[in-house]
């Protein structure tokens, strides 16, 4: 009877000792970020502030291979349509108008709808001429969800363009004198 | 202490005691707790913030010191949930006057007490009782469990908060002989060592159950299980937004500057200047000084327990109500009723 | 009427959900309450059901591994790794040394990086937010790990049928071993600051018990299995990927803040295991065999012969399975995942009951339940 009360009364007391050294201990491990004891690196505030000063991270910070926002540069595009079939969410929009024989592919329609991508780099993987790639822009924020388009085609073929390869077409064939030139209209 | 307020005040000699009074809450009301509750606001965000690695408001003034005043503005825009409860609204006035009733009483320094009775160390305590009653009404008048599951743990913790309390308060008013502000601060002085709490031993531990019995009693984390953000969303304050809800965070906030200025002045030497710095002010008839310099000490004593209490309330996990009320009534009132008969044995050898 | 009949009260039924800071995503959990006490509860899940699977079926081979990816976004490498393994199989594909090596390393990061949320996850449930916010510090150093060899923190699209898609950079060996000797150094300060405190220990010490028996009938795998005393790991006794060149030991738990199998066990065990991780990931840096890091390049016309494979892996939640189907097309013909939440969210009618409000978010959380990975 008398140990069971000593040992309840003794179950106690510990637990009160263990609640406040838990308490005290708890403290003593936070207290440093309080006062910054170890000035090296581990206990400073780790908040990236965004987008005001220098301590935020900017685009150039981030590593080699981010995946950010694409990029595709037309001239180097063969219109090979990898990308388009890749994409697991079919936001790649590709289409070419016929060109003369000789003349390099025209790409007239190159839309990426970054509503729908979902930066997974498959696209990007495919490309063999390697022109669409990866930027390490990340910030794509627009106010009109349609403004998310964004196109890197050539559009249609203008007269300028069909009048330019009508002239080089006749050059090769020798019809055109080539010091003899054309008044731009 | 009406003459002394009408001096400070510069009023004419006839004005009705009534008309003093109301002068001297509304004064006391804004110039002294509201600061002091927007400023505990702030520092409570960055001290948080600081123990947690981040860096807190920064940018509403200078290092993000008006941010309290641009949540008030915010809060004071948005509008309230429609959903107009009457018994709710009569509950919520009820807690607010029972709270605020408090002002009256506030021991803010030894020539400007309003009421310097020896039941003014008691009427807090009523304030505090009667505010949680009202939040349970509150929160059995509300259909949602989170109202009514908060309003229930409220009670519980509120009632039992306060037995402990009373008797850590029985612990500092024996060897003042009284209970009225004005014994209690003249039975400490400035020198740690004539304060309650290191006077003796028992002090200590009356110290600390007064200040962890708050917490159960307002409700600070880890101890507040009938707001438990975790799984009831504020228990009786859930639906709230919109003014009401930037009265109900100030609410909070007064209540536990309300605690620690009495934990202060009944355990920490209160408002007590040095003796020949007291004499020489009074000698030379500068009321206004006096008044200052005690409100000066009284309210860095004060923040310096709120810091403390915000401290170890963030590096703690919360404890489930059960436990707060387990932790009340088998750990803090055992030693507060043996710290009262240890200071009643101590006092009887002292001055017997 | 005795005054015992004249006070009785009734049931109080609360659903939370499907989105409630105590639950562990969208689900509902409707309860049935005695006051404080629960007296039943049944879940509703599927608010984040996305056709996953449905939506296997209908990409190539090349991109549909990109959905597998997405099948738990905390450990998207382990759905991946599965529909990988199941494929090779079917195609008998031979995966290069080198390639399995860095699947291991990502995947034992990813495992860090998984119990890291989970150790956040229970400090917000208590309340702890200095904990909460030191611990997701420490996984965002994981997550720049990750961006840095796949270009992704989260969904990392990395694995391909083969091997895996980049080689390691420049430098990314150093940095890995740089976050291993961090972690290891606050897995000590986490301890002293939470793992162990005395609130803590009351609020998940024989709370959920979660018995072997009960954990063996209702499938339940992985670290809470481990936790309730039972040995099972797929890594020991299925071992892929290389894991059967490595030595390491599988914790199970001992129930040291309480019982074995409560909330508290399943919080130590996460964080021995972090540490396990740990030992594996030095193994693995520190001999990378040399080599290539894809044998195949499979095109848009790939095909694999028509057959069916089974593969297990050990997700940071428990054992992740993939039945694989192929009808000799160039699309997958049906994928089924057996995901390891399937038997966490079995336990948890029987796990709240009798417990009180305040602990169905310690519960819940502790099990580590996903319900992306639940809903598919």
């Amino acid at each position: 009877m008398t140990s069971s009360v000593l040992s309840t009364l003794a179950e106690y007391f510990r637990d009160v000792f263990r609640g406040a050294r838990s308490l005290f201990g708890s403290f003593m491990t936070a207290l440093p970020y309080l006062l910054n004891v170890n000035s090296g690196d581990l206990r400073k505030e780790v908040t990236e502030q965004y987008p005001d000063p220098v301590s935020s991270k900017t685009a150039d910070d981030l590593p080699p291979r981010t995946r950010g926002l694409l990029f595709n540069d037309i001239d180097r595009c063969s219109a090979c349509r990898e990308c388009e079939w890749v994409c697991p969410v079919h936001c790649i929009e590709v289409e070419t108008q016929s060109v003369p024989a000789d003349a390099k592919v025209w790409v007239s329609k190159f839309d990426i709808d970054f509503a729908k991508c979902i930066f997974c780099g498959l696209c990007v993987e495919v490309c063999q001429p390697a022109s669409l790639i990866h930027t390490k822009q990340f910030e794509g924020s627009v106010y009109d969800v349609r403004d998310l388009k964004k196109s890197f085609g050539r559009g249609p073929i203008g007269e300028d363009q069909r009048r330019k390869w009508a002239r080089a077409q006749a050059l090769d064939e020798g019809r055109e004198d080539p010091k003899r030139g054309e008044w731009p209209s | 202490m009406i003459t002394a307020w009408q001096s400070i005040l510069n009023l004419p000699e006839h004005t009705p005691h009534a008309v003093v009074m109301i002068l001297v809450l509304i004064i006391s009301y804004l110039f002294v707790v509201l600061p002091c509750s927007l400023i505990m606001a702030f520092m409570e965000r960055k001290l948080s913030a600081d123990l947690q690695a981040r860096v807190g408001p920064n940018r509403s003034g200078p290092a993000g010191f008006f941010q309290p005043v641009s949540d008030a503005l915010k809060l004071m825009q948005k509008v309230d949930s429609p959903s107009s409860n009457r018994a709710e609204a009569i509950w919520l006035g009820i807690a607010g006057m029972a709270l605020y009733s408090t002002v009256a009483v506030l021991p803010l320094g030894s020539l400007i007490l309003l009421v310097d009775t020896d039941m003014s160390v008691f009427l807090p305590f009523w304030g505090v009782i009667v505010l949680t009653f009202a939040t349970l009404m509150m929160g059995l008048t509300q259909d949602t469990v989170s109202g009514w599951l908060g309003g229930l743990r409220t009670s519980l913790r509120g009632m039992a908060g306060v037995f402990p309390a009373l008797i850590a308060v029985l612990c500092a008013g024996l060897p003042a002989g009284g209970f009225s502000w004005s014994h209690i601060a003249a039975a400490q002085s400035a020198a740690p060592y004539h304060w309650t709490a290191f006077n003796n031993p028992f002090g200590a531990i009356s110290l600390i159950v007064f200040l962890m019995s708050g917490m159960i009693v307002l409700g600070v984390a880890p101890l507040d299980g009938a707001i438990s953000f975790s799984e009831l969303r504020g228990g009786t304050a859930a639906h709230l937004s919109g003014p009401k809800l930037g009265m109900f965070r100030l609410s909070r906030f007064y209540g536990m500057f309300l605690w620690c200025v009495m934990a202060v002045v009944l355990f920490l030497g209160g408002w007590s200047i040095p003796e020949g710095l007291t004499e020489a002010l009074r000698d030379s008839n500068s009321f206004g000084v006096i008044v200052l310099i005690e409100l000066f000490v009284l309210l860095i004593k004060t923040f310096a327990v709120m810091l403390l209490i915000v401290m170890f309330s963030q590096v703690t996990p919360r404890m489930r109500v059960d436990q707060v009320t387990d932790l009340n009534w088998k750990v803090l009132s055992p030693f507060s009723l043996i710290s009262l008969v240890g200071f009643a044995f101590w006092t009887a050898w002292l001055h017997g | 009427m005795s005054l015992r009949e004249y006070l009785a009260t009734d049931f109080t039924n609360w659903s939370l959900g499907p989105y409630h800071p105590a639950l562990p995503g969208p689900m509902m959990l409707r309860l049935q309450l005695d006051g404080e006490i629960i007296v039943s509860g049944e879940t509703e899940a599927g608010f984040l059901h996305r056709g996953l699977e449905k939506a296997l079926e209908r990409h190539s081979w090349q991109s549909s591994l990109t959905y597998a990816d997405r099948l738990d976004p905390e450990s998207a490498i382990f759905g991946e790794l599965a529909v990988c393994l199941a494929a090779e199989e079917i195609a008998g594909i031979d995966v290069p040394r080198r390639a399995q090596n860095i699947r291991v390393i990502l995947s034992e990061l990813t495992r860090i990086s998984s119990h890291l949320g989970f150790l956040a996850r229970m400090a917000k449930a208590v309340g702890s937010t200095p904990m909460f916010h030191y611990v997701l510090r420490d996984r965002e150093r994981v997550l720049d790990l990750f961006e840095l060899l796949t270009g992704a923190r989260f969904s990392i699209n990395f694995l391909r049928l083969g091997g895996v898609s980049a080689d390691v950079t420049e430098g990314f060996i150093e940095r890995v071993i740089d976050v291993c000797e961090l972690i290891r150094i606050r897995l000590k300060e986490y301890n002293d600051l939470f793992s162990f405190n005395h609130a803590f220990l009351k609020r998940s010490s024989w709370i959920g018990v979660l018995s072997s028996e009960r954990a063996r009938a209702l499938g339940v795998t992985g670290p809470n299995a481990r936790a309730a005393g039972l040995s099972l790991d797929v890594r020991k006794s299925a071992p892929y990927s290389g894991y059967e060149l490595i030595d390491f030991e599988i914790p199970v738990g001992r129930g040291e803040g309480g019982t074995i199998g409560d909330a508290h066990d399943r919080f130590v065990l996460r964080l021995r295991e972090i540490t396990q991780s740990l030992e594996i990931l030095k193994q693995s840096v520190d001999s990378i065999p040399a080599g290539q890091f894809q044998s195949v390049k499979i095109s848009r016309e790939f095909t694999i012969a028509p057959g069916e494979a089974y593969s297990r892996v050990e997700s940071p939640r428990g054992t992740l399975g993939c039945h694989l189907v192929s009808d000799g097309g160039t699309r997958p013909a049906r994928v089924q995942f057996k995901t390891p939440s399937t038997g966490h969210m079995l336990t948890i009618p029987e796990l709240v009951i009798g417990t009180r409000v305040e602990d169905i978010s310690v519960i819940l959380l502790s099990l580590d339940i996903s319900l992306a990975e639940f809903d598919r």
